[in-house]
Order: structure tokens, then sequence, then C-alpha cells
């Protein structure tokens, strides 16, 4: 019975992912297939974001990087503040923005926040921000984040 | 038993509503759970929970209300407690109006503000699921059982002519309607239509605001001392033509006026009566009080008051109102 309500609630979604929903409103992923670029702010926050060098370094750019690459894209870069960023991911301008930031930021009602992708040592939650309400693509990052999550748990143990 | 109406299976009916109340808070808090965990950022879904949330109150006061008005009368409140209830639905009636505004002006900025709503993905069972199919799963769980409980409880509210109980049933059977209109948000996101969402938030808070407008109606009718009115509000309840009739008919009655009220469940009848003749006996009258008590189960008092002339106020309890509400 379990093993059958197990099914059923994953065959479900599945089906309705393979027609495509949810879909974006402002069709990010589609635009992200097409053009092959991730569009993401970055805001100096070691360790999660350092951004002194030539490219983004750190666990978070890491991450984009490794995500960009498992949908085909590469990632343009914009070096901004927390604050300029969220609101480029609110006009569109951006797709992902990464600050380091906790699970329980003061973002999370302006923008997208991510499924968590890692704890830091006091046991916290680590999210990416993502351009608001574009659910289909919000879904992808949250896969692949979850994925990300459940592979350095099962490294850890 | 005090409270309740002379009927045979009034007891047994207060118990299963007292059950139903009790199965209704439990299930309410499941679906608040629930929804908490996968309302992301619907604002839909923020609405359905605050309902769910108000809809805590009628199966809370109904079971604190069955307590507190089954006190017997004192010195200090003569009439019993009865009115405790109703001052109490009062205030709950008051709470969904204003939070049901608030809701829609709420959904209201949503939209104008152009927000779209980020609703992304749920780890379930090792898997990553779109959380809105989660919450059309909660919807169904919010709405379905509750209509199955609208039912039984119009069922008990009916045997026990209880009006706040049958409210709460109205509520529960149109449920279903807040919840098509949240899951109708929800796919409507899915295809990318970001304003359904907040349009279904509308939606749901005037359906907050119709039940908050409904309560108000049926409890200050009660605090006001309306003329009784049946169950669903829309029609007179007979009894106070039946009790007219009755003393209409006794041979030694010349006028009469009958003032009936309902205090919670029961009705309780004043009749000023104007005798024929200045001799009547009080044994006459006493019996003429208690075989009027029979016209109705509902009746548990009628009191009977002999005058030579009807006063002024009495007498206009025969004219129909101006203004009708």
């Amino acid at each position: 019975m379990a093993r059958l309500l197990r099914f059923i609630g994953a065959a479900i979604p599945m089906l309705l992912a393979s027609c495509g929903l949810p879909r974006d409103p402002e069709k990010t992923s589609e635009r992200v297939a097409s053009t092959h670029e991730l569009r993401v702010g970055v805001s100096d926050n070691p360790p999660w974001t350092i951004t002194n060098g030539a490219e983004p370094t750190g666990i978070e750019p890491d991450l984009i990087r490794r995500f960009a690459s498992s949908i085909g894209a590469h990632v343009l870069w914009t070096r901004a503040s927390e604050t300029q960023l969220v609101q480029a991911l609110k006009e569109g301008q951006l797709d992902v923005v990464a600050a380091g930031l906790e699970k329980k930021t003061q973002w999370s009602t302006t923008a997208g926040a991510s499924q968590p992708y890692g704890e830091d040592g006091q046991g916290k939650k680590h999210i990416l921000l993502a351009a608001p309400g574009e659910n289909r693509f919000i879904l992808t990052l949250d896969t692949f984040l979850t994925e990300q999550m459940r592979a350095s748990k099962r490294h850890q143990a | 038993m005090r409270g309740i109406p002379r009927k045979p299976n009034a007891e047994q009916e207060l118990a299963k509503a007292r059950r139903l109340a009790i199965i209704s808070i439990v299930y309410i808090l499941s679906t608040i759970c629930m929804l908490f965990f996968v309302m992301a950022g619907s604002q839909a879904l923020k609405t359905e929970m605050t309902g769910e949330f108000l809809s805590l109150i009628p199966p809370m006061l109904f079971l604190l209300g069955d307590k507190i008005s089954r006190r017997e009368p004192n010195e200090k409140y003569p009439f019993g407690y009865e009115r405790a209830v109703s001052a109490g639905y009062v205030g709950a009636a008051i709470a969904l109006l204003a939070v049901g505004v608030y809701l829609m002006f709420d959904g209201a900025m949503k939209l104008v503000k152009l927000e779209h709503p980020t609703i992304g993905g749920f780890p379930l069972f090792g898997h990553v699921i779109w959380t809105g199919w989660l919450g059309i799963a909660v919807l169904l769980w919010s709405s379905i059982p509750a209509c199955f409980l609208g039912r039984a409880k119009r069922q008990a509210a009916e045997v026990l002519h209880d009006k706040t109980l049958a409210a709460d049933a109205e509520i529960n059977v149109a449920d279903w309607q807040s919840a098509a209109a949240a899951i109708f948000g929800m796919v409507g996101v899915a295809f990318g239509l970001w304003w359904a969402d907040a349009a279904a938030a509308v939606l749901i808070s005037l359906q907050i605001i119709r039940s908050g407008w409904s309560e108000l109606k049926t409890a200050l009718g009660d605090v006001m001392d309306r003329r009784p009115l049946t169950l669903d509000l829309k029609e007179e309840d007979p009894v106070p033509a039946q009790l007219t009739e009755f003393f209409e008919r006794q041979p030694w009655v010349k006028d009469v006026v009958v003032r009936v009220r309902e205090r919670g469940r029961e009705f309780t009848a004043e009749v000023h009566v104007v005798p024929k003749g200045d001799q009547i006996s009080v044994e006459k009258m006493s019996r003429a009080g208690q075989l009027a008590c029979e016209v109705d189960p509902r009746l548990a008092d009628v009191t009977v008051a002999p005058v030579t002339k009807l006063p002024d106020d009495v007498a206009r309890a025969r004219q129909p109102a101006e203004q009708d509400s």
C-alpha cells in the first residue's frame, strides 16, 4: 500500500512535468535552453562567494557552474550588492543570485528562495535566490540542489 | 435535559453534535498543518489557511457554549447563560468579516503590484515534486471530508434547532467553493498564469466575508430578540402564530399579544392577555401557560400576563417593521 502510494505520489507529478507543467510566466527555462546563458548575480560573502578574482569562486559559484552545465548553459556573472541583485532578479534581468544567504533570509518573500543545498557549521541551511514566480526554472534548480544536498549527506555518512 | 428541545432523539443528536465538533477541530488542525508545509509563496493557500484558522472558532464556541449555556439561572443572571454564546458569535463573526476584508486587500495588492507567486520544488519520497501539486492534494483533503461533516452537522442542527451549528454546517458545505478557487489558482500558476493565484485568493476572501456576514446576521438577530426564523433564516418560524391562535381559541381571552424570543436552541414566550370580564381564575391562567408550552417542543417557558389594556409598546409588537432587515 505504502509503495503504491509512493508510486502514485511520484508518477503523477512526473507525468505532469513531462507535459511541461509548471510553466514559467516569463519563460526563463525556454530562454536559457535557447541562448545557453544563465545570468547569475553574485555578491561577496566568503566562503560561500568570493568575488575578488577574475571569476567568482567559492561554494556557491562552484555549485552554480555545475548546475549550468547540467542544463547545457554557461554562466554570465554580474557582481553587485545584495539589494541591487535582488532588484535585478525582480525585474527579470537575472536568473539566479548567490550571496551566501541562509534559508530565513529577508529576501525570501521578494524573490524565489530555492531549496537548501547545504548546511553551515551551526546547522543553518543555505539557499540561492531565483527569479520570482519562474516556477519551472525554480523546480529545475530545486531538483538539482536537493540532489546535491542528498549527495553531500551520503558523503558525510 | 436543560437547553435542548423536548424531542426523543435530542440528547442523542447533542452527543453527536459534540463528537462532530471535536472531529472538526482535529480535522481542521490537520489541514492547517499540511497547508503550512505546502503553501510556499501562494497567496491563495495563505488565504485558505487563514480561513481554516477562523473556521476553528465555531466548533470551539459550540463545545464551550454548550457548557456555559447549560448553567442554571441565578440571582445575578436571572435569565440563565444562553446569551453568552450569542455574544461569542457576534465577536467571531466580526473577526471573520475583518480578516476577510484584510485578505481581500492583501490579494488585490498582489494583483496590482504584479507579484508573481513563487512555488518551487518539495523533496518527497526521494524525488522533488512541484509544491503546487501537493497543494492541490491538500486542498482536496480540506474540502471533500468537510462536505460530509457539514451535512452531518446540518442534520443535528435541525433536530436541536441550533442556528449557530446550522451556520457552521453551511460554511463546511460551502468549503468546496474556496478549495475549488484555490485549486483553480494552483492550476493557473502551473500553466504560467501568475495572476490566477492572487485572483483565487480574492475569491476565497470573498467567501470568508460572506460566511462572516451570515454568522453576524444569525448572532445579531439572536442578541436583538428578533422574531424567530427557521434555521436557514429564510422564513418566519410558525411558533408565534401558533401560540397566538392557541390563546385566541381560549373562551376567556378577549385580546392577546404573543412575543416569542429565541434563547439558544429554545424559545421563551411572553403573552399579554386582555381577559373577557373582570373575573379570571389563577388556575385557568397557569394551566393555559402550561398547555401553551405543548404547542412546540422548543418552547421552554410561556409567561402569561393578564392586563386590562395592552401596554402601548406591547401593542406595537403587532405592527410590521418599517424597514426589514
